[in-house]
């Protein structure tokens, strides 16, 4: 056999041919869709023991209930906790995936601490007379905001900020007619394992322009005009006549008969969208207060706590003279737009603020500090709207923080030079030595007297997820109710009134909420809004396009849907820090083509 | 099938959701992505490309302001129970109806990617992994063990939590048992909800809530009249509601749309 | 033109040849275990049975290969004579160092397995599935199929003779087939997740 150029081509014929006859090729196939199965990138879950940890969320004032599933000790899933009285083991889409919120990928993750600091000193060292060291506190009831305000008693000038909370509680329990002026029952107000216990026991007649969620589920819906609220309160309140609030409201009169026979009949309680709203005071007419609103109620504090600064409002404040402006944004919730803060301080001041998110007061503040996110950091919840009776419920951390954070409290009591403490185990040791009401226990809700548990288990077990609760005593009225005064009329150059969609808050969401906001559109995304078809049209908007939300306070890029359920002269926003700049005090708007 | 399978009577398990409950949150949309590895998709994703193994519709009646009317519809897969379509188009067999559950599986590993499967859906509850998945930087700490995460090619969609019905054998066999407990076996978006709208369980069993939900004269299924008999039972008190589950073509065109 | 059909057919030779007795050789990586444990030492003369290193959980999921404060538990200090056991303590016990085992039948991460449902349900002996360990004195050397990453004891179908383990197979095939011997139903999602 000679060696030729065919001889070797046929040799590698045979050779081709007799390889497909052997295991070789087909084994080597199957091995690459193997290792394309398993390539590097693709994680694994870690292996470990598992066990459950109780906990409260601090995303809301409703501080529900949680348990987690963790692995290792690392939090995987979290999930109400059912027999819990108050949260009755639900949790919000945001409260689900919120053990994701460390990992954020666009969390705040350093700050200049030290820089901070010596910014703080200098400028409290070297402030005119007269010039303020305030905290805003944008979620105040908790520990902390004691912290703050005792710290603001301790500085000379010192002033503790913080937006304006309602001074009641509304018992839902208590309620047969539930007439809602857009307050989001039921996507996002209150607690919502309280409400949807609840449910069955009351008539909800929801007055608002757009069809919300609560809309859509509650027993009527009244589509009013939008900015003629205040009219259909004078109607059900007996101030004027039923023909004239229809005549204003668009709405028929059979319905608003039928609303007012129903309030005036039986419990009732009248819920605003804004809980400071003068609506609020049609609460009075319908005999609801001391029986559905009543006194908001704190947990026992240590005596020596109580010689703290008083609550101010921003508002309140005396123009250009807070020289050092401490801002507390490390709970998602409150916001104050900017433009209520900015005539408030003095030149050249010093504006800290803590806080996990960019799209807040980081965009305004001098120093942006990391603070911790849920589930890192022992916070405690204040009462929500729909706590009745006083309660105290500490949110355990699950897990360290993945960044170096800055603990806010320790920060404000540092510079105050207030002795180094432990606030919350303070505040619990007070509550046990009161001696009443009952410790809640965390898996299976079983309740033990407070005065038969010691001081010490007493706090184990709220830090364990246990709650402690005392809901004796006769419900009081409330005090004197204040309101702000609702928003301007409408002019041509504005003509859309804005409506605040239900659910979002500001603050980081969860990475996954992109399943409900961007891989479906089930719930409006940051800085969307919504348009009526005809107003879409008049404005040449398409479904989807970017326009121009312009507002007196400025203008804001923004995506628009096209929603039929959007009326004309309404524009619907995702609630959120630049939307709140933007609208905050006046919520009229035009949207232009961008 | 031998003596030992005959003592145990076939489970059918489906699910009752209650639309006239149902507020839209979806607070199960997330509870599902968290238990079953699901990432959030990267930023090019939109609602045809995401990965929503149970998504929520909003759904209307079509009628112009003030009389229009919505409602949400949670939609997952059917797990139809006759004449499967995704089952039958499958080239690669990577789909089946578990004889003791009636659950459809889908097999990833099995999968080739050609999505012939999404096409045949007629729920379109079907799901492609367009990317490979890929968590924040330290979010992949929080995945559950039970469920595998799957690589890009290849087409998902809900099981009804399976890695919670091994957990719920596994603790059944940890005591003795052969059959698990219904307490101990929920999928994560029913174990959600907060309004109580999502109800699971045995079909096949007449006592439980479901199979009785499914009887009541509003109950009724989507896409009947296709005939694949869909283990999901929808009820709402609405008749728009329940017309919406036919499909009917809308009159004209429809102007919500802009 | 003979010359044509003798390069053919060697070729062919050549190839089949090493596709079935080459190949499966050279496919797999050998590597040995961390330390050279003797299950039947343990067996003997500490009277250890399979499930006192390898237990339960309290919830019934399974530990698996024990890890380093198991065996701190007897070795903290050097119980016998053996080169092998006076390396893992130093390596192992004194710097307090988990032994990285290769584990034979670690099955891909989409496959669901629960040890309990077995053990206790199913009665099958340890010896059924695993072979019988407990009698060897050495471990044997871990096979590793590099492409996919699995052992070689839980995916391959053995083609040829040479090398051929026929007792403790960990591969879907062996778990499919005493499924049905037994009667048993099984269904893809029954095993995997």
């Amino acid at each position: 056999m000679t060696t030729t150029r065919r001889n070797l081509l046929k040799f590698v014929g045979g050779g081709a041919a007799g390889a497909l006859l052997t295991p070789a090729p087909w084994r080597l196939i199957t091995d690459t869709a193997l290792w394309s199965e398993n390539w590097p990138g693709i994680p694994r879950p870690a292996r470990g023991e598992i066990r459950a940890r109780f906990t409260h969320c601090t995303l809301c004032p409703a501080g529900c209930a949680v348990r987690a599933r963790c692995v290792n000790g690392q939090p995987v899933s979290l999930t109400g906790v059912k027999p819990h009285p108050i949260s009755h083991g639900a949790l919000c889409p945001w409260g689900i995936a919120g053990h994701h919120l460390p990992y954020h990928p666009a969390r705040v993750r350093q700050g200049p601490v030290k820089e901070a600091l010596a910014a703080v000193a200098r400028a409290m060292d070297q402030r005119s007379a007269g010039e303020r060291v305030a905290v805003l506190d944008l979620r105040p009831g908790r520990t902390v905001s004691w912290t703050y305000r005792r710290a603001m008693a301790a500085i000379e000038n010192g002033l503790y900020l913080a937006p304006r909370q309602p001074a009641y509680s509304i018992d839902l329990a208590a309620a047969e007619t539930v007439v809602s002026f857009g307050a989001p029952l039921f996507d996002g107000w209150g607690t919502p394992g309280n409400v949807f216990a609840a449910r069955g026991n009351f008539r909800l007649v929801q007055i608002e322009p757009v069809e919300s969620r609560t809309a859509a589920l509650a027993d009527m819906w009244l589509p009013i005009r939008p900015g003629t609220e205040t009219a259909m309160a004078a109607a059900l309140g007996g101030e004027t006549t039923i023909a004239e609030a229809a005549r204003l409201t668009g709405v028929g009169e059979e319905a608003i008969g039928a609303v007012k026979e129903a309030a005036e009949n039986g419990p009732a309680v009248v819920l605003a969208a804004d809980p400071s709203s003068p609506l609020m005071s049609l609460n009075a007419k319908l005999r609801a207060l001391g029986r559905t609103v009543v006194a908001r109620r704190e947990a026992p504090l240590p005596e020596a706590w109580k010689k703290a600064a008083p609550v101010t409002e921003m508002a309140a404040a005396p123009d250009g003279a807070i020289r050092v402006l401490l801002i507390d944004e490390s709970l998602p919730g409150g916001y104050v737009p900017w433009q209520e803060i900015e005539p408030k301080l003095a030149a050249n001041a010093v504006v800290v603020v803590f806080t996990s998110t960019t799209e807040g007061y980081a965009r305004h503040a001098r120093y942006v500090l990391p603070s911790p996110v849920y589930p890192e950091a022992a916070e405690d919840i204040g009462p929500a709207i729909d706590t009745v009776g006083e309660v105290f419920r500490i949110a355990a951390p699950l897990l360290a923080p993945v960044v170096p954070v800055v603990n806010p409290g320790e920060f404000v009591a540092r510079i105050a030079g207030l002795p180094q403490s432990d606030p919350l185990r303070e505040r619990a040791d007070a509550i046990h030595q009161a001696g009443r009401g009952a410790l809640l226990g965390y898996a299976d809700g079983k309740s033990t007297p407070a005065k038969e548990v010691t001081a010490d288990n007493f706090w184990k077990t709220l830090n364990q997820g246990g709650c402690w609760m005392d809901d004796t005593g006769k419900k009081a009225a409330p005090g004197k109710l204040e309101f702000i005064a609702a928003g301007e009329p409408p002019h041509d150059e504005l003509p859309l009134m804005v409506v605040a969609a239900g659910g979002r808050r500001g603050g980081l969401a969860p990475p996954l909420m992109s399943k409900l906001e961007r891989e479906s559109n089930l719930r409006m995304a940051a800085n969307r809004v919504a348009l009526s078809p005809a107003d879409a049209r008049s404005n040449g908007i398409e479904n989807g396009g970017r326009c121009l939300l312009e507002t007196a306070c400025g203008r804001l890029s923004v995506v628009a849907t096209i929603d039929a359920g959007v009326p004309a002269g309404v524009v619907e926003v995702a609630a959120g820090p630049r939307i709140a700049d933007l609208c905050g005090a006046s919520p009229r708007a035009r949207v232009v083509r961008a | 099938m031998t003596a030992q399978n005959q003592n145990r009577r076939a489970k059918r398990y489906g699910m009752s959701i209650d639309i006239d409950k149902c507020n839209g949150c979806g607070a199960c949309m997330m509870a599902c992505a968290v238990e079953n590895n699901i990432p959030p998709l990267p930023e090019a994703a939109n609602d045809r490309r995401g990965v929503t193994w149970i998504r929520v519709y909003k759904v209307d009646n079509h009628r112009p302001y003030p009389e229009r009317r919505i409602a949400f519809v949670p939609v997952l897969c059917q797990q139809c129970g006759h004449d499967t379509p995704c089952v039958h188009v499958c080239p690669q067999q990577a789909v089946e109806v578990d004889p003791a559950t009636g659950i459809v599986g889908q097999m990833p590993e099995r999968c080739l990617g050609c999505r012939y499967c999404m096409v045949a859906c007629p729920y379109h509850a079907r799901y492609f992994n367009w990317w490979d998945p890929k968590w924040p930087a330290g979010m992949e700490k929080t995945l559950n063990p039970d469920v595998a995460p799957r690589m890009r090619g290849v087409v998902e969609k809900c099981n009804f939590c399976h890695g919670r019905w091994h957990a719920a054998q596994q603790k059944a066999a940890a005591a003795g048992k052969s059959e698990i407990d219904p307490a101990d076996y929920v999928p994560a978006c029913v174990e959600a909800c907060p309004t109580g709208a999502l109800r699971f369980g045995d079909l096949n069993d007449s006592s439980s809530q479901v199979a009785q939900d499914a009887e009541r004269p509003e109950s009724f299924r989507l896409l009947e009249k296709l005939g694949t008999e869909p283990k999901i039972h929808y009820r709402s008190q609405r008749g728009w509601v329940r017309e919406i589950a036919n499909a009917p073509r809308p009159e004209g065109k429809d102007e919500a749309r802009g | 033109m003979i010359g044509g059909k003798i390069a053919f057919a060697s070729g062919m030779l050549v190839a089949l040849a090493g596709g079935w007795l080459a190949f499966p050789r050279i496919l797999y990586q050998t590597r040995l275990q961390p330390v050279n444990f003797s299950h039947k030492v343990h067996a003997e003369k500490a009277g250890t049975k399979c499930e006192d290193c390898h237990s339960f959980r309290d919830d019934g999921t399974y530990a698996g290969i024990p890890t380093l404060d198991k065996c701190s538990g007897c070795h903290a200090a050097a119980m016998g004579t053996t080169v092998a056991e006076k390396n893992f303590i130093d390596q192992y016990v004194t710097p307090n160092r988990e032994p990285q085992w290769l584990s034979y039948a670690q099955q891909p991460e989409n496959v669901y397995f629960s040890h309990i449902a077995h053990v206790k349900l199913g009665h099958v002996k340890c010896e059924q599935c695993h072979g019988n360990e407990g009698g060897a004195a050495t471990l044997r050397p871990y096979q590793r199929d590099p492409i996919s990453g699995y052992s070689r004891d839980i995916w391959g179908r053995p083609v040829s003779p040479i090398g051929l383990r026929t007792e403790g197979g960990m591969r879907m095939d062996d778990c499919v087939d005493c499924h049905r011997r037994q009667g048993l139903e099984y269904s893809c999602m029954g095993c995997h997740k």
